[in-house]
C-alpha cells in the first residue's frame, strides 16, 4: 500500500514537474499560465553583512517605508518581500540571486549593492527575463541589457558631474586617488573625460589597494611631494572615514581642496570623520536638503521611523519600490515578469525626492547632479547643496 | 641622499608607529601558537574588543582614556581565558579544529559587535591635547601617533625585558622548548600556558585601545589585524618576542615606505616581502638574532 502510493506520488510529482517545464517554456512566449494572482513576490537582494551592511540597511529600510506608507501594496497588489543577503563578495551575491529567482520563484528583484554583484547576476536575469530594478550598483559596463534597471546612477557619472567644475576651479593641478577596484577606476575614468577636456592639469593618478588600505600615510606624503592644488578621489564606507581623517591630519587640507564622488561624505561615514571632513567637496544625485515638496516629506518620514537622514542608497531604494509601484499598477491583470518589465520600460518621468527624472535606453537615470559641501550645521556636520552640476544619464 | 630622507622620514616615522602596532597584535599571537601550539584566529577579535572599549569609554579625556585602557585590558584577559579554556580540549586534535573553532567564535563575536555598534566604522576621540597635529622635520604629523609610538615602544621594551630577560621569561621559554622536561621539575605548566594566552589577549586589547584613532574599528577590521598579524609571525618566526618585533617593523616599513615609494605594488608588497623573507631565512627574521 505504501509503496503504491509513493509510486503513485512519483508519478504525480513528474506529472507535476512536466506541467511546469511546459509552463515554462509557454512562459517564455507570453502564455498567461504564470500570470500572478493575489500577492507580489519582490526579491529584497541587499548586504546583511560584510562591509557593506550599512548601505543594505539604508536600502532596506527605506523599500520598507515606501511600503508602510502604501499600505503594504505595491501597484495595489499586497506585496511579500523576500530579503536576500547579498554579503561582501560575488559569488555570496550569485547564490543568493539564484535562490531569489530559482527557487523564491519572485517577480522582480531590488536591490544589488555591490558592482561585482552586478555583474555577476546580469546574465542570469536577462536569461531568466525576471526584472531586476537595482538600487545601487551600476557598472559602466552594463550598457545591453533588456531586464536590468537602475535607480541609481552609472559608476562614472559623480566623476563626470565633477569634472569641468574642477578644471574651471582649481588654479594648479590635481592628484587624482581612488580605491582600487571597478568603481574607483570607473569614477576616475569618468572624473578625466570631463576633466581633460576642459583644460585640467593632472598630477598623477594613483589607486590604492581595497581593502586592505588602512593607513594613508604613503600616499598623502605622495600629494604633498607633488605640490597639487586638489585631490579627486573615491572611497566608501570604512575606507573613506580613514581616509577623510588622515587627509585632514597629515596637513592635506591646508594644501588641497579635496573633491570627491558622494559616497566619501554620504551617510554614517560623516558622522564618523565629523570634523575632519569639513570643506569637503562632494558631488551626488541627491541630498536630504533638497528644496521640493517629495522630499521633504520622504525626509521627514524617513527620519521618524530610522532617527537620521535619507542617504543617497536609502532614496534610491525609495525609488525603486516607486518604479514597481507605477509598473505593476500599469501591468493591470495581466501581470508576469515580462508584461511588468515592459511596464517599467514605458513608465516616463518618476516624481522623486531627487526630483523628477526617467529611464534612458540603458536603464538608468536622467538626472541632475548637484555639488555638496560639508559644513557645520546646527552643531553636527551635513552636506549642504551649494551648486548644480548639470544632467547627465 | 639628503633630499630622499627629506622626503621620507616622516613616512619612516609613520611606518615605526604602524609596526609598533602590529607588534602588539602578532607578539600574543607568536606567543600563542609557539607556546599553547593554539592557532587563534580569534586574535583579531581580542583588537576589535579593545578598540570598541575605546569607542564607548574614551570621550576626548585623560580619564577617559584611561578607564578604556582597564576595561579594554580586564576584557582581553577574560576573553583571553575564555579561548584558553575553549581550545584547552581540542589540543590533541590538530591545527585544524583550533582554527576552525577560533574562525567560528569570530565570526559570533564579529556578528555581536554589528548588533551592537552597528555596521559603520566608528570615530574615536583622543584627549583634547594631543588631537591636533605638530609639524616634524617640515611636515605636518598627528601627535597621537608621536604620543602612541612613545607608549608603544615603551611597552615593547617591557614585553622584551620581560620574556627575554625575566625569571619569569625564562620560565615561558623552557615551556615553549620542552614542555615535559617543565613539567617534570614540578612547574604546573597548565598555569604557565593560562598565562601566556591571557597577557597575549591582554596586549592585544591594549592594542585595540591604543590603536582605535590609528585603525578605528567597525566590521572585518579583525580579519585585516589578523592577517597582518598571521604575516608579522610568519616573517619574524614563531614563539619569539624579538622575532615579533622585528617582523613588524619591517612590516610596518613595507606598508608605509614601500607604498609611498612604489604606490603601483602596494598590493603586492607586504606579501611579496613575506616571500623573500620566507625564501632567505625559512625560520623568520629570529633566526638572525638567535645565531648573533
Amino acid at each position: 500500500m505504501g509503496a503504491q502510493i509513493s509510486s503513485m506520488r512519483r508519478i504525480a510529482a513528474g506529472a507535476v514537474a512536466a506541467t511546469m517545464l511546459l509552463a515554462g517554456c509557454g512562459g517564455g512566449l507570453g502564455s498567461e499560465a504564470q500570470t500572478v494572482e493575489g500577492p507580489v513576490k519582490i526579491g529584497l537582494l541587499v548586504p546583511q553583512s560584510g562591509v557593506y551592511k550599512s548601505l543594505g540597511d539604508d536600502m532596506k529600510n527605506a523599500w520598507e517605508l515606501y511600503l508602510d506608507q502604501h499600505d503594504g501594496q505595491l501597484g495595489g497588489r499586497d506585496v511579500e518581500t523576500t530579503l536576500a543577503d547579498e554579503g561582501e563578495e560575488a559569488s555570496t551575491g550569485q547564490a543568493a540571486a539564484e535562490r531569489l529567482v530559482n527557487r523564491e520563484n519572485v517577480l522582480a528583484v531590488t536591490g544589488v549593492v555591490s558592482s561585482a554583484t552586478m555583474n555577476g547576476v546580469a546574465d542570469m536575469f536577462e536569461s531568466s527575463q525576471i526584472p531586476l530594478v537595482g538600487s545601487n550598483a551600476s557598472p559602466t559596463t552594463l550598457t545591453d541589457v533588456e531586464y536590468i534597471w537602475r535607480t541609481s546612477y552609472v559608476n562614472d557619472e559623480p566623476g563626470k558631474a565633477l569634472g569641468e567644475y574642477v578644471a574651471d576651479k582649481v588654479d594648479g593641478s590635481v592628484y587624482l586617488l581612488a580605491a582600487d577596484y571597478q568603481a574607483g577606476i570607473d569614477e576616475v575614468e569618468g572624473f578625466k573625460e570631463t576633466f581633460g577636456p576642459a583644460g585640467g592639469e593632472t598630477a598623477d593618478e594613483v589607486y590604492t589597494p581595497f581593502p586592505t588600505t588602512t593607513n594613508y600615510q604613503p600616499f598623502l606624503a605622495k600629494i604633498r611631494q607633488s605640490d597639487a592644488k586638489a585631490a579627486f578621489t573615491f572611497y566608501a564606507g570604512g575606507a573613506a572615514v580613514d581616509f577623510v581623517k588622515q587627509f585632514k591630519a597629515f596637513g592635506l587640507d591646508s594644501q588641497a581642496d579635496l573633491y570627491s564622488a558622494g559616497f566619501l561624505t554620504e551617510g554614517g561615514v560623516l558622522d564618523a570623520q565629523g570634523a575632519a571632513a569639513e570643506g569637503v567637496l562632494t558631488s551626488m544625485n541627491y541630498n536630504h536638503d533638497l528644496d521640493n515638496e517629495i522630499n521633504k516629506e520622504f525626509v521627514a518620514a524617513y527620519e521618524e521611523a530610522y532617527d537620521k537622514k535619507p542617504t543617497t542608497y536609502a532614496m534610491a531604494s525609495y525609488d525603486a519600490a516607486k518604479v514597481l509601484d507605477m509598473a505593476i499598477a500599469e501591468a493591470g491583470d495581466d501581470l508576469t515578469s515580462t508584461t511588468l518589465n515592459e511596464a517599467i520600460g514605458g513608465l516616463g518621468d518618476i516624481e522623486s525626492p531627487r526630483g523628477t527624472w526617467h529611464f534612458n535606453d540603458i536603464g538608468t537615470p536622467v538626472q541632475m547632479w548637484y555639488l555638496r559641501e560639508v559644513q557645520k550645521v546646527d552643531g553636527g556636520y551635513s552636506n549642504v547643496v551649494i551648486d548644480e552640476l548639470g544632467t547627465l544619464g | 641622499m639628503l633630499d630622499w630622507f627629506d622626503a621620507n622620514l616622516v613616512t619612516m616615522v609613520d611606518g615605526v608607529a604602524y609596526g609598533l602596532l602590529l607588534f602588539t597584535l602578532a607578539v600574543g599571537l607568536s606567543l600563542i601558537f609557539g607556546m599553547m601550539d593554539v592557532l587563534n584566529l580569534a586574535h583579531g577579535t581580542l583588537y576589535l574588543i579593545g578598540a570598541y572599549a575605546a569607542y564607548a569609554l574614551s570621550d576626548g579625556s585623560w580619564t577617559g582614556l584611561l578607564i578604556a585602557l582597564l576595561v579594554g585590558v580586564l576584557a582581553g584577559v577574560a576573553g583571553g581565558g575564555v579561548l584558553a579554556a575553549l581550545t584547552q580540549p581540542l589540543a590533541q586534535r590538530g591545527h585544524l579544529d583550533q582554527a576552525l573553532l577560533t574562525l567560528g567564535i569570530a565570526f559570533i563575536a564579529s556578528d555581536i559587535f554589528s548588533k551592537i555598534f552597528g555596521s559603520e566604522v566608528l570615530p574615536i576621540s583622543v584627549p583634547s591635547q594631543v588631537a591636533g597635529s605638530i609639524t616634524v622635520f617640515g611636515q605636518v604629523y598627528p601627535v597621537y601617533r608621536l604620543l602612541f609610538i612613545a607608549i608603544a615602544g615603551g611597552l615593547a621594551v617591557m614585553v622584551y625585558l620581560l620574556f627575554e630577560r625575566s625569571s619569569l621569561g625564562a620560565l615561558v621559554r623552557a615551556t615553549v622548548a620542552d614542555r615535559d622536561m617543565v613539567r617534570a621539575s614540578g612547574v604546573d605548566t597548565r598555569i604557565v600556558m593560562f598565562g601566556v594566552f591571557a597577557f597575549g589577549a591582554a596586549l592585544a586589547a591594549l592594542g585595540g585601545v591604543l590603536g582605535a584613532p590609528i585603525l578605528a574599528p567597525g566590521p572585518s577590521v579583525d580579519e585585516t589585524v589578523l592577517v597582518l598579524s598571521l604575516v608579522v609571525v610568519v616573517v619574524g618566526g614563531l614563539g619569539s618576542v624579538t622575532g615579533a618585533l622585528l617582523g613588524a617593523l619591517l612590516i610596518g616599513q613595507v606598508q608605509t615606505l614601500g607604498v609611498a615609494l612604489m604606490p603601483v605594488y602596494a598590493p603586492f608588497l607586504i606579501f611579496g616581502a613575506m616571500l623573500l623573507v620566507l625564501a632567505w631565512r625559512p625560520q623568520g627574521l629570529m633566526s638572525l638574532v638567535a645565531r648573533a
